[in-house]
């Protein structure tokens, strides 16, 4: 018995030292990132003995990428142009230019109409795949799953030019509208969506809902853990989204990944504002992460990824 | 509703519910299908999206794959003019039709298939590391006994949310001649290496770059498929005298298998897609060729180029073969039990 006991002990130290160093692995370019935006360029990038305390010059490398003429990172109040002159009232015409977003507004701006739009089509799309019957659902269901094998982003020749088509090139829904119906999410509902009884709705129907109340009043709410863990998935795709921004975005409307690569300059290459760019396009991701990381493990059940 | 305004007809009572009547009725047989109509009405946004930004453009793409990119056009094809909605078609691109030239021009084209090897070879080295240390670290936080698993679940996933350029930029960064890695490893006496400039230990430092990213979300992912599997099995396994590593192969790893056929399929389409980490790290001074991967040579031939119809022949033949190879995947995953 002692035996046994003692090859526990060592068991569990083995697995505590595996997980211990994969965080502290995995956390060493996390952190860095994080000291170097707050070093000077040639701080950091000296390599005799390399920093691993923060400095004090986060500000300055903020400002000097602010100052940036290619790229503006973060929005700014913008200049009102037209205005309603009332006498001694004045009105702002123009809304949109209360406030000039920059590559972070837009990534976060863009990310979320992405994520609450997909995340209706994908639940709507699995609730009729889940719990009704009509034809040509069996083909029509594993038409979609093969898309899963696409890599989507490739169709980026086609889709520039149905974009410019269609006059959408250097607007937010180009980036939005193809990947909004996402196989993936339709596969995670309709997987999860099987669960809720037939007994629940039958009976909902006897008390006068219409189909559409069932789906957003029962299925909606009973499928929340579910929403959540799509919805980290669906942020973190349209936030990683790099080809397809860059090649259909103009100077101004630039996401985060693009504008970053836009720092990577052909001359020299500005490691403390990157740095800076890094350090705070991680913090929505982390806070969203942060927000919904119980939800992102129990969501997606088993039932999600088996068959 | 209504507004609690006096004169509202809908606040009548009776109005209220013929409106609701008929709202119920219309829901219940909307396409005059009967009841399963509802079905195709929940489906009609995501069908329309689909056919629009899914079935056009691989259809364009096999077409405009037979042709030679000529140059720009705009000449009008066909214009509507109506009050309140105007539209105007465009021809956009002069063509002409080649043939299966651009299929056969790759054969002979060095540079794809350049991109190819690469593709593939960082495919092989990639997806199983990732996918067994995901597996590896899912297994161990799923044991009971370890403290703080949040923590380290949070904590491991984190590189989910660094930027895909930023990182790159921050691995370019750490694995210079002289950055943080090799001062690591020469202070501890190894030799150091050159991450960037050789051409097999740049596409390592890809291979390195992207496990660090995904393998937690990954992990994320087998761990929800572990808590899925039965305790019972494990009791049974343990009356059996199984030790731990059987348990682990006899239990765990057929029980996990859709899961882990989930991850490694979608493993295997992220890695064909690899687009910015190699496009980044090969600014590091590693000879071109090396690093380059067939997304990346694809859309240097679009946009770079110009050869549209070379670039979308190029495009179906990735499409084609990472289809196979997830149809395979699927098939020897699915069809080792039964």
């Amino acid at each position: 018995m002692r035996e046994e006991t003692r090859r526990e002990a060592v068991w569990q130290f083995l697995t505590y030292a595996f997980v211990l160093l994969g965080a502290v692995v995995t956390m060493v370019p996390l952190y860095w990132i994080a000291v170097a935006s707050t070093l000077k360029e040639s701080e950091f990038l000296s390599s005799t003995s390399p920093r691993l305390l923060p400095g004090d010059s986060f500000l300055a490398n903020f400002e000097s990428l602010q100052a940036r003429q290619n790229v503006q990172f973060v929005g700014h109040p913008g200049e009102m142009t037209q205005y309603i002159d009332l006498g001694p009232f004045y009105f702002a015409y123009d809304f949109w230019h209360l406030w000039d977003m920059g590559a972070m507004e837009s990534s976060i701006f863009v990310a979320v109409v992405y994520t609450a739009l997909s995340l209706l089509l994908c639940s709507m799309a699995g609730f009729a795949f889940a719990k009704y019957e009509f034809r040509f659902k069996k083909p029509i269901f594993y038409a979609i799953l093969a898309t899963l094998i696409l890599p989507i982003q490739l169709l980026v020749i086609p889709l520039f030019l149905l974009m410019s088509q269609l006059g959408l090139t250097n607007n937010y829904w180009a980036i939005i509208l193809p990947w909004a119906a996402n196989p993936l999410g339709i596969f995670l509902m309709r997987q999860n969506m099987r669960s809720i009884p037939d007994a629940l709705l039958e009976s909902a129907r006897m008390d006068g809902a219409t189909e559409f109340q069932l789906y957003y009043k029962i299925a909606l709410p009973t499928m929340k853990s579910s929403l959540a863990a799509l919805a980290i998935i669906l942020f973190l795709f349209q936030w990683n989204l790099f080809l397809f921004p860059l090649v259909i975005l103009d100077q101004g409307k630039y996401t985060i990944p693009v504008a970053i690569n836009q720092l990577v300059g052909a001359q020299r290459v500005y490691y403390d504002q990157i740095m800076v760019a890094a350090a705070l396009s991680v913090i929505p991701v982390f806070l969203l992460f942060l927000f919904l990381q119980k939800q992102f493990v129990s969501g997606i059940l088993a039932g999600a990824v088996k068959e | 509703m209504a507004a609690p305004t006096s004169n509202e007809p809908l606040s009548d009572p009776t109005v209220r519910d013929r409106a609701r009547f008929f709202r119920q009725a219309l829901s219940r047989r909307l396409p005059g299908l009967g009841e399963s109509g509802v079905g195709y009405v929940f489906l009609l946004p995501t069908f329309l999206l689909f056919t629009l930004f899914l079935g056009f453009p691989i259809l364009y793409t096999f077409y405009l794959s037979f042709f030679r990119f000529e140059g720009v056009s705009d000449e009008t094809l066909l214009w509507i003019d109506l009050p309140g909605f105007e539209f105007q078609l465009t021809r956009i691109a002069e063509l002409e039709f080649v043939g299966l030239q651009n299929y056969t021009a790759m054969f002979t084209d060095t540079l794809f298939l350049q991109a190819s090897f690469n593709t593939l070879f960082i495919l092989l080295v990639q997806v199983p590391l990732m996918v067994g240390l995901a597996l590896l670290f899912a297994v161990a936080l799923n044991a009971s006994f370890v403290k703080f698993r949040g923590v380290f679940r949070t904590v491991l996933a984190l590189p989910v949310s660094a930027n895909l350029v930023a990182y790159s930029t921050v691995f370019l960064l750490l694995m210079q001649e002289s950055g943080l890695v090799n001062y690591l490893l020469t202070s501890v006496g190894l030799p150091a290496i050159p991450w960037l400039s050789s051409s097999f230990w740049s596409r390592m430092t890809i291979v390195g770059a992207v496990t660090w990213r995904w393998t937690g979300y990954n992990m994320i992912i087998l761990l929800a498929g572990l808590q899925n599997i039965p305790q019972q099995l494990y009791e049974a396994a343990e009356i059996d005298g199984a030790s731990r590593i059987e348990k682990f192969r006899y239990v765990t790893v057929p029980q996990l298998r859709p899961v882990l056929l989930f991850v490694f399929v979608t493993s295997t389409i992220g890695t064909f897609k690899l687009f910015s980490e190699p496009v980044i790290i090969n600014s590091g001074g590693a000879p071109l060729d090396s690093t380059i991967t067939i997304v990346q040579y694809i859309y240097q031939t679009a946009f770079i180029d110009f050869r549209l119809g070379y670039a979308s022949a190029l495009t179906y033949v990735l499409i084609f073969v990472v289809s196979l190879l997830s149809a395979a995947q699927l098939r020897i995953g699915g069809s080792a039990d039964a």
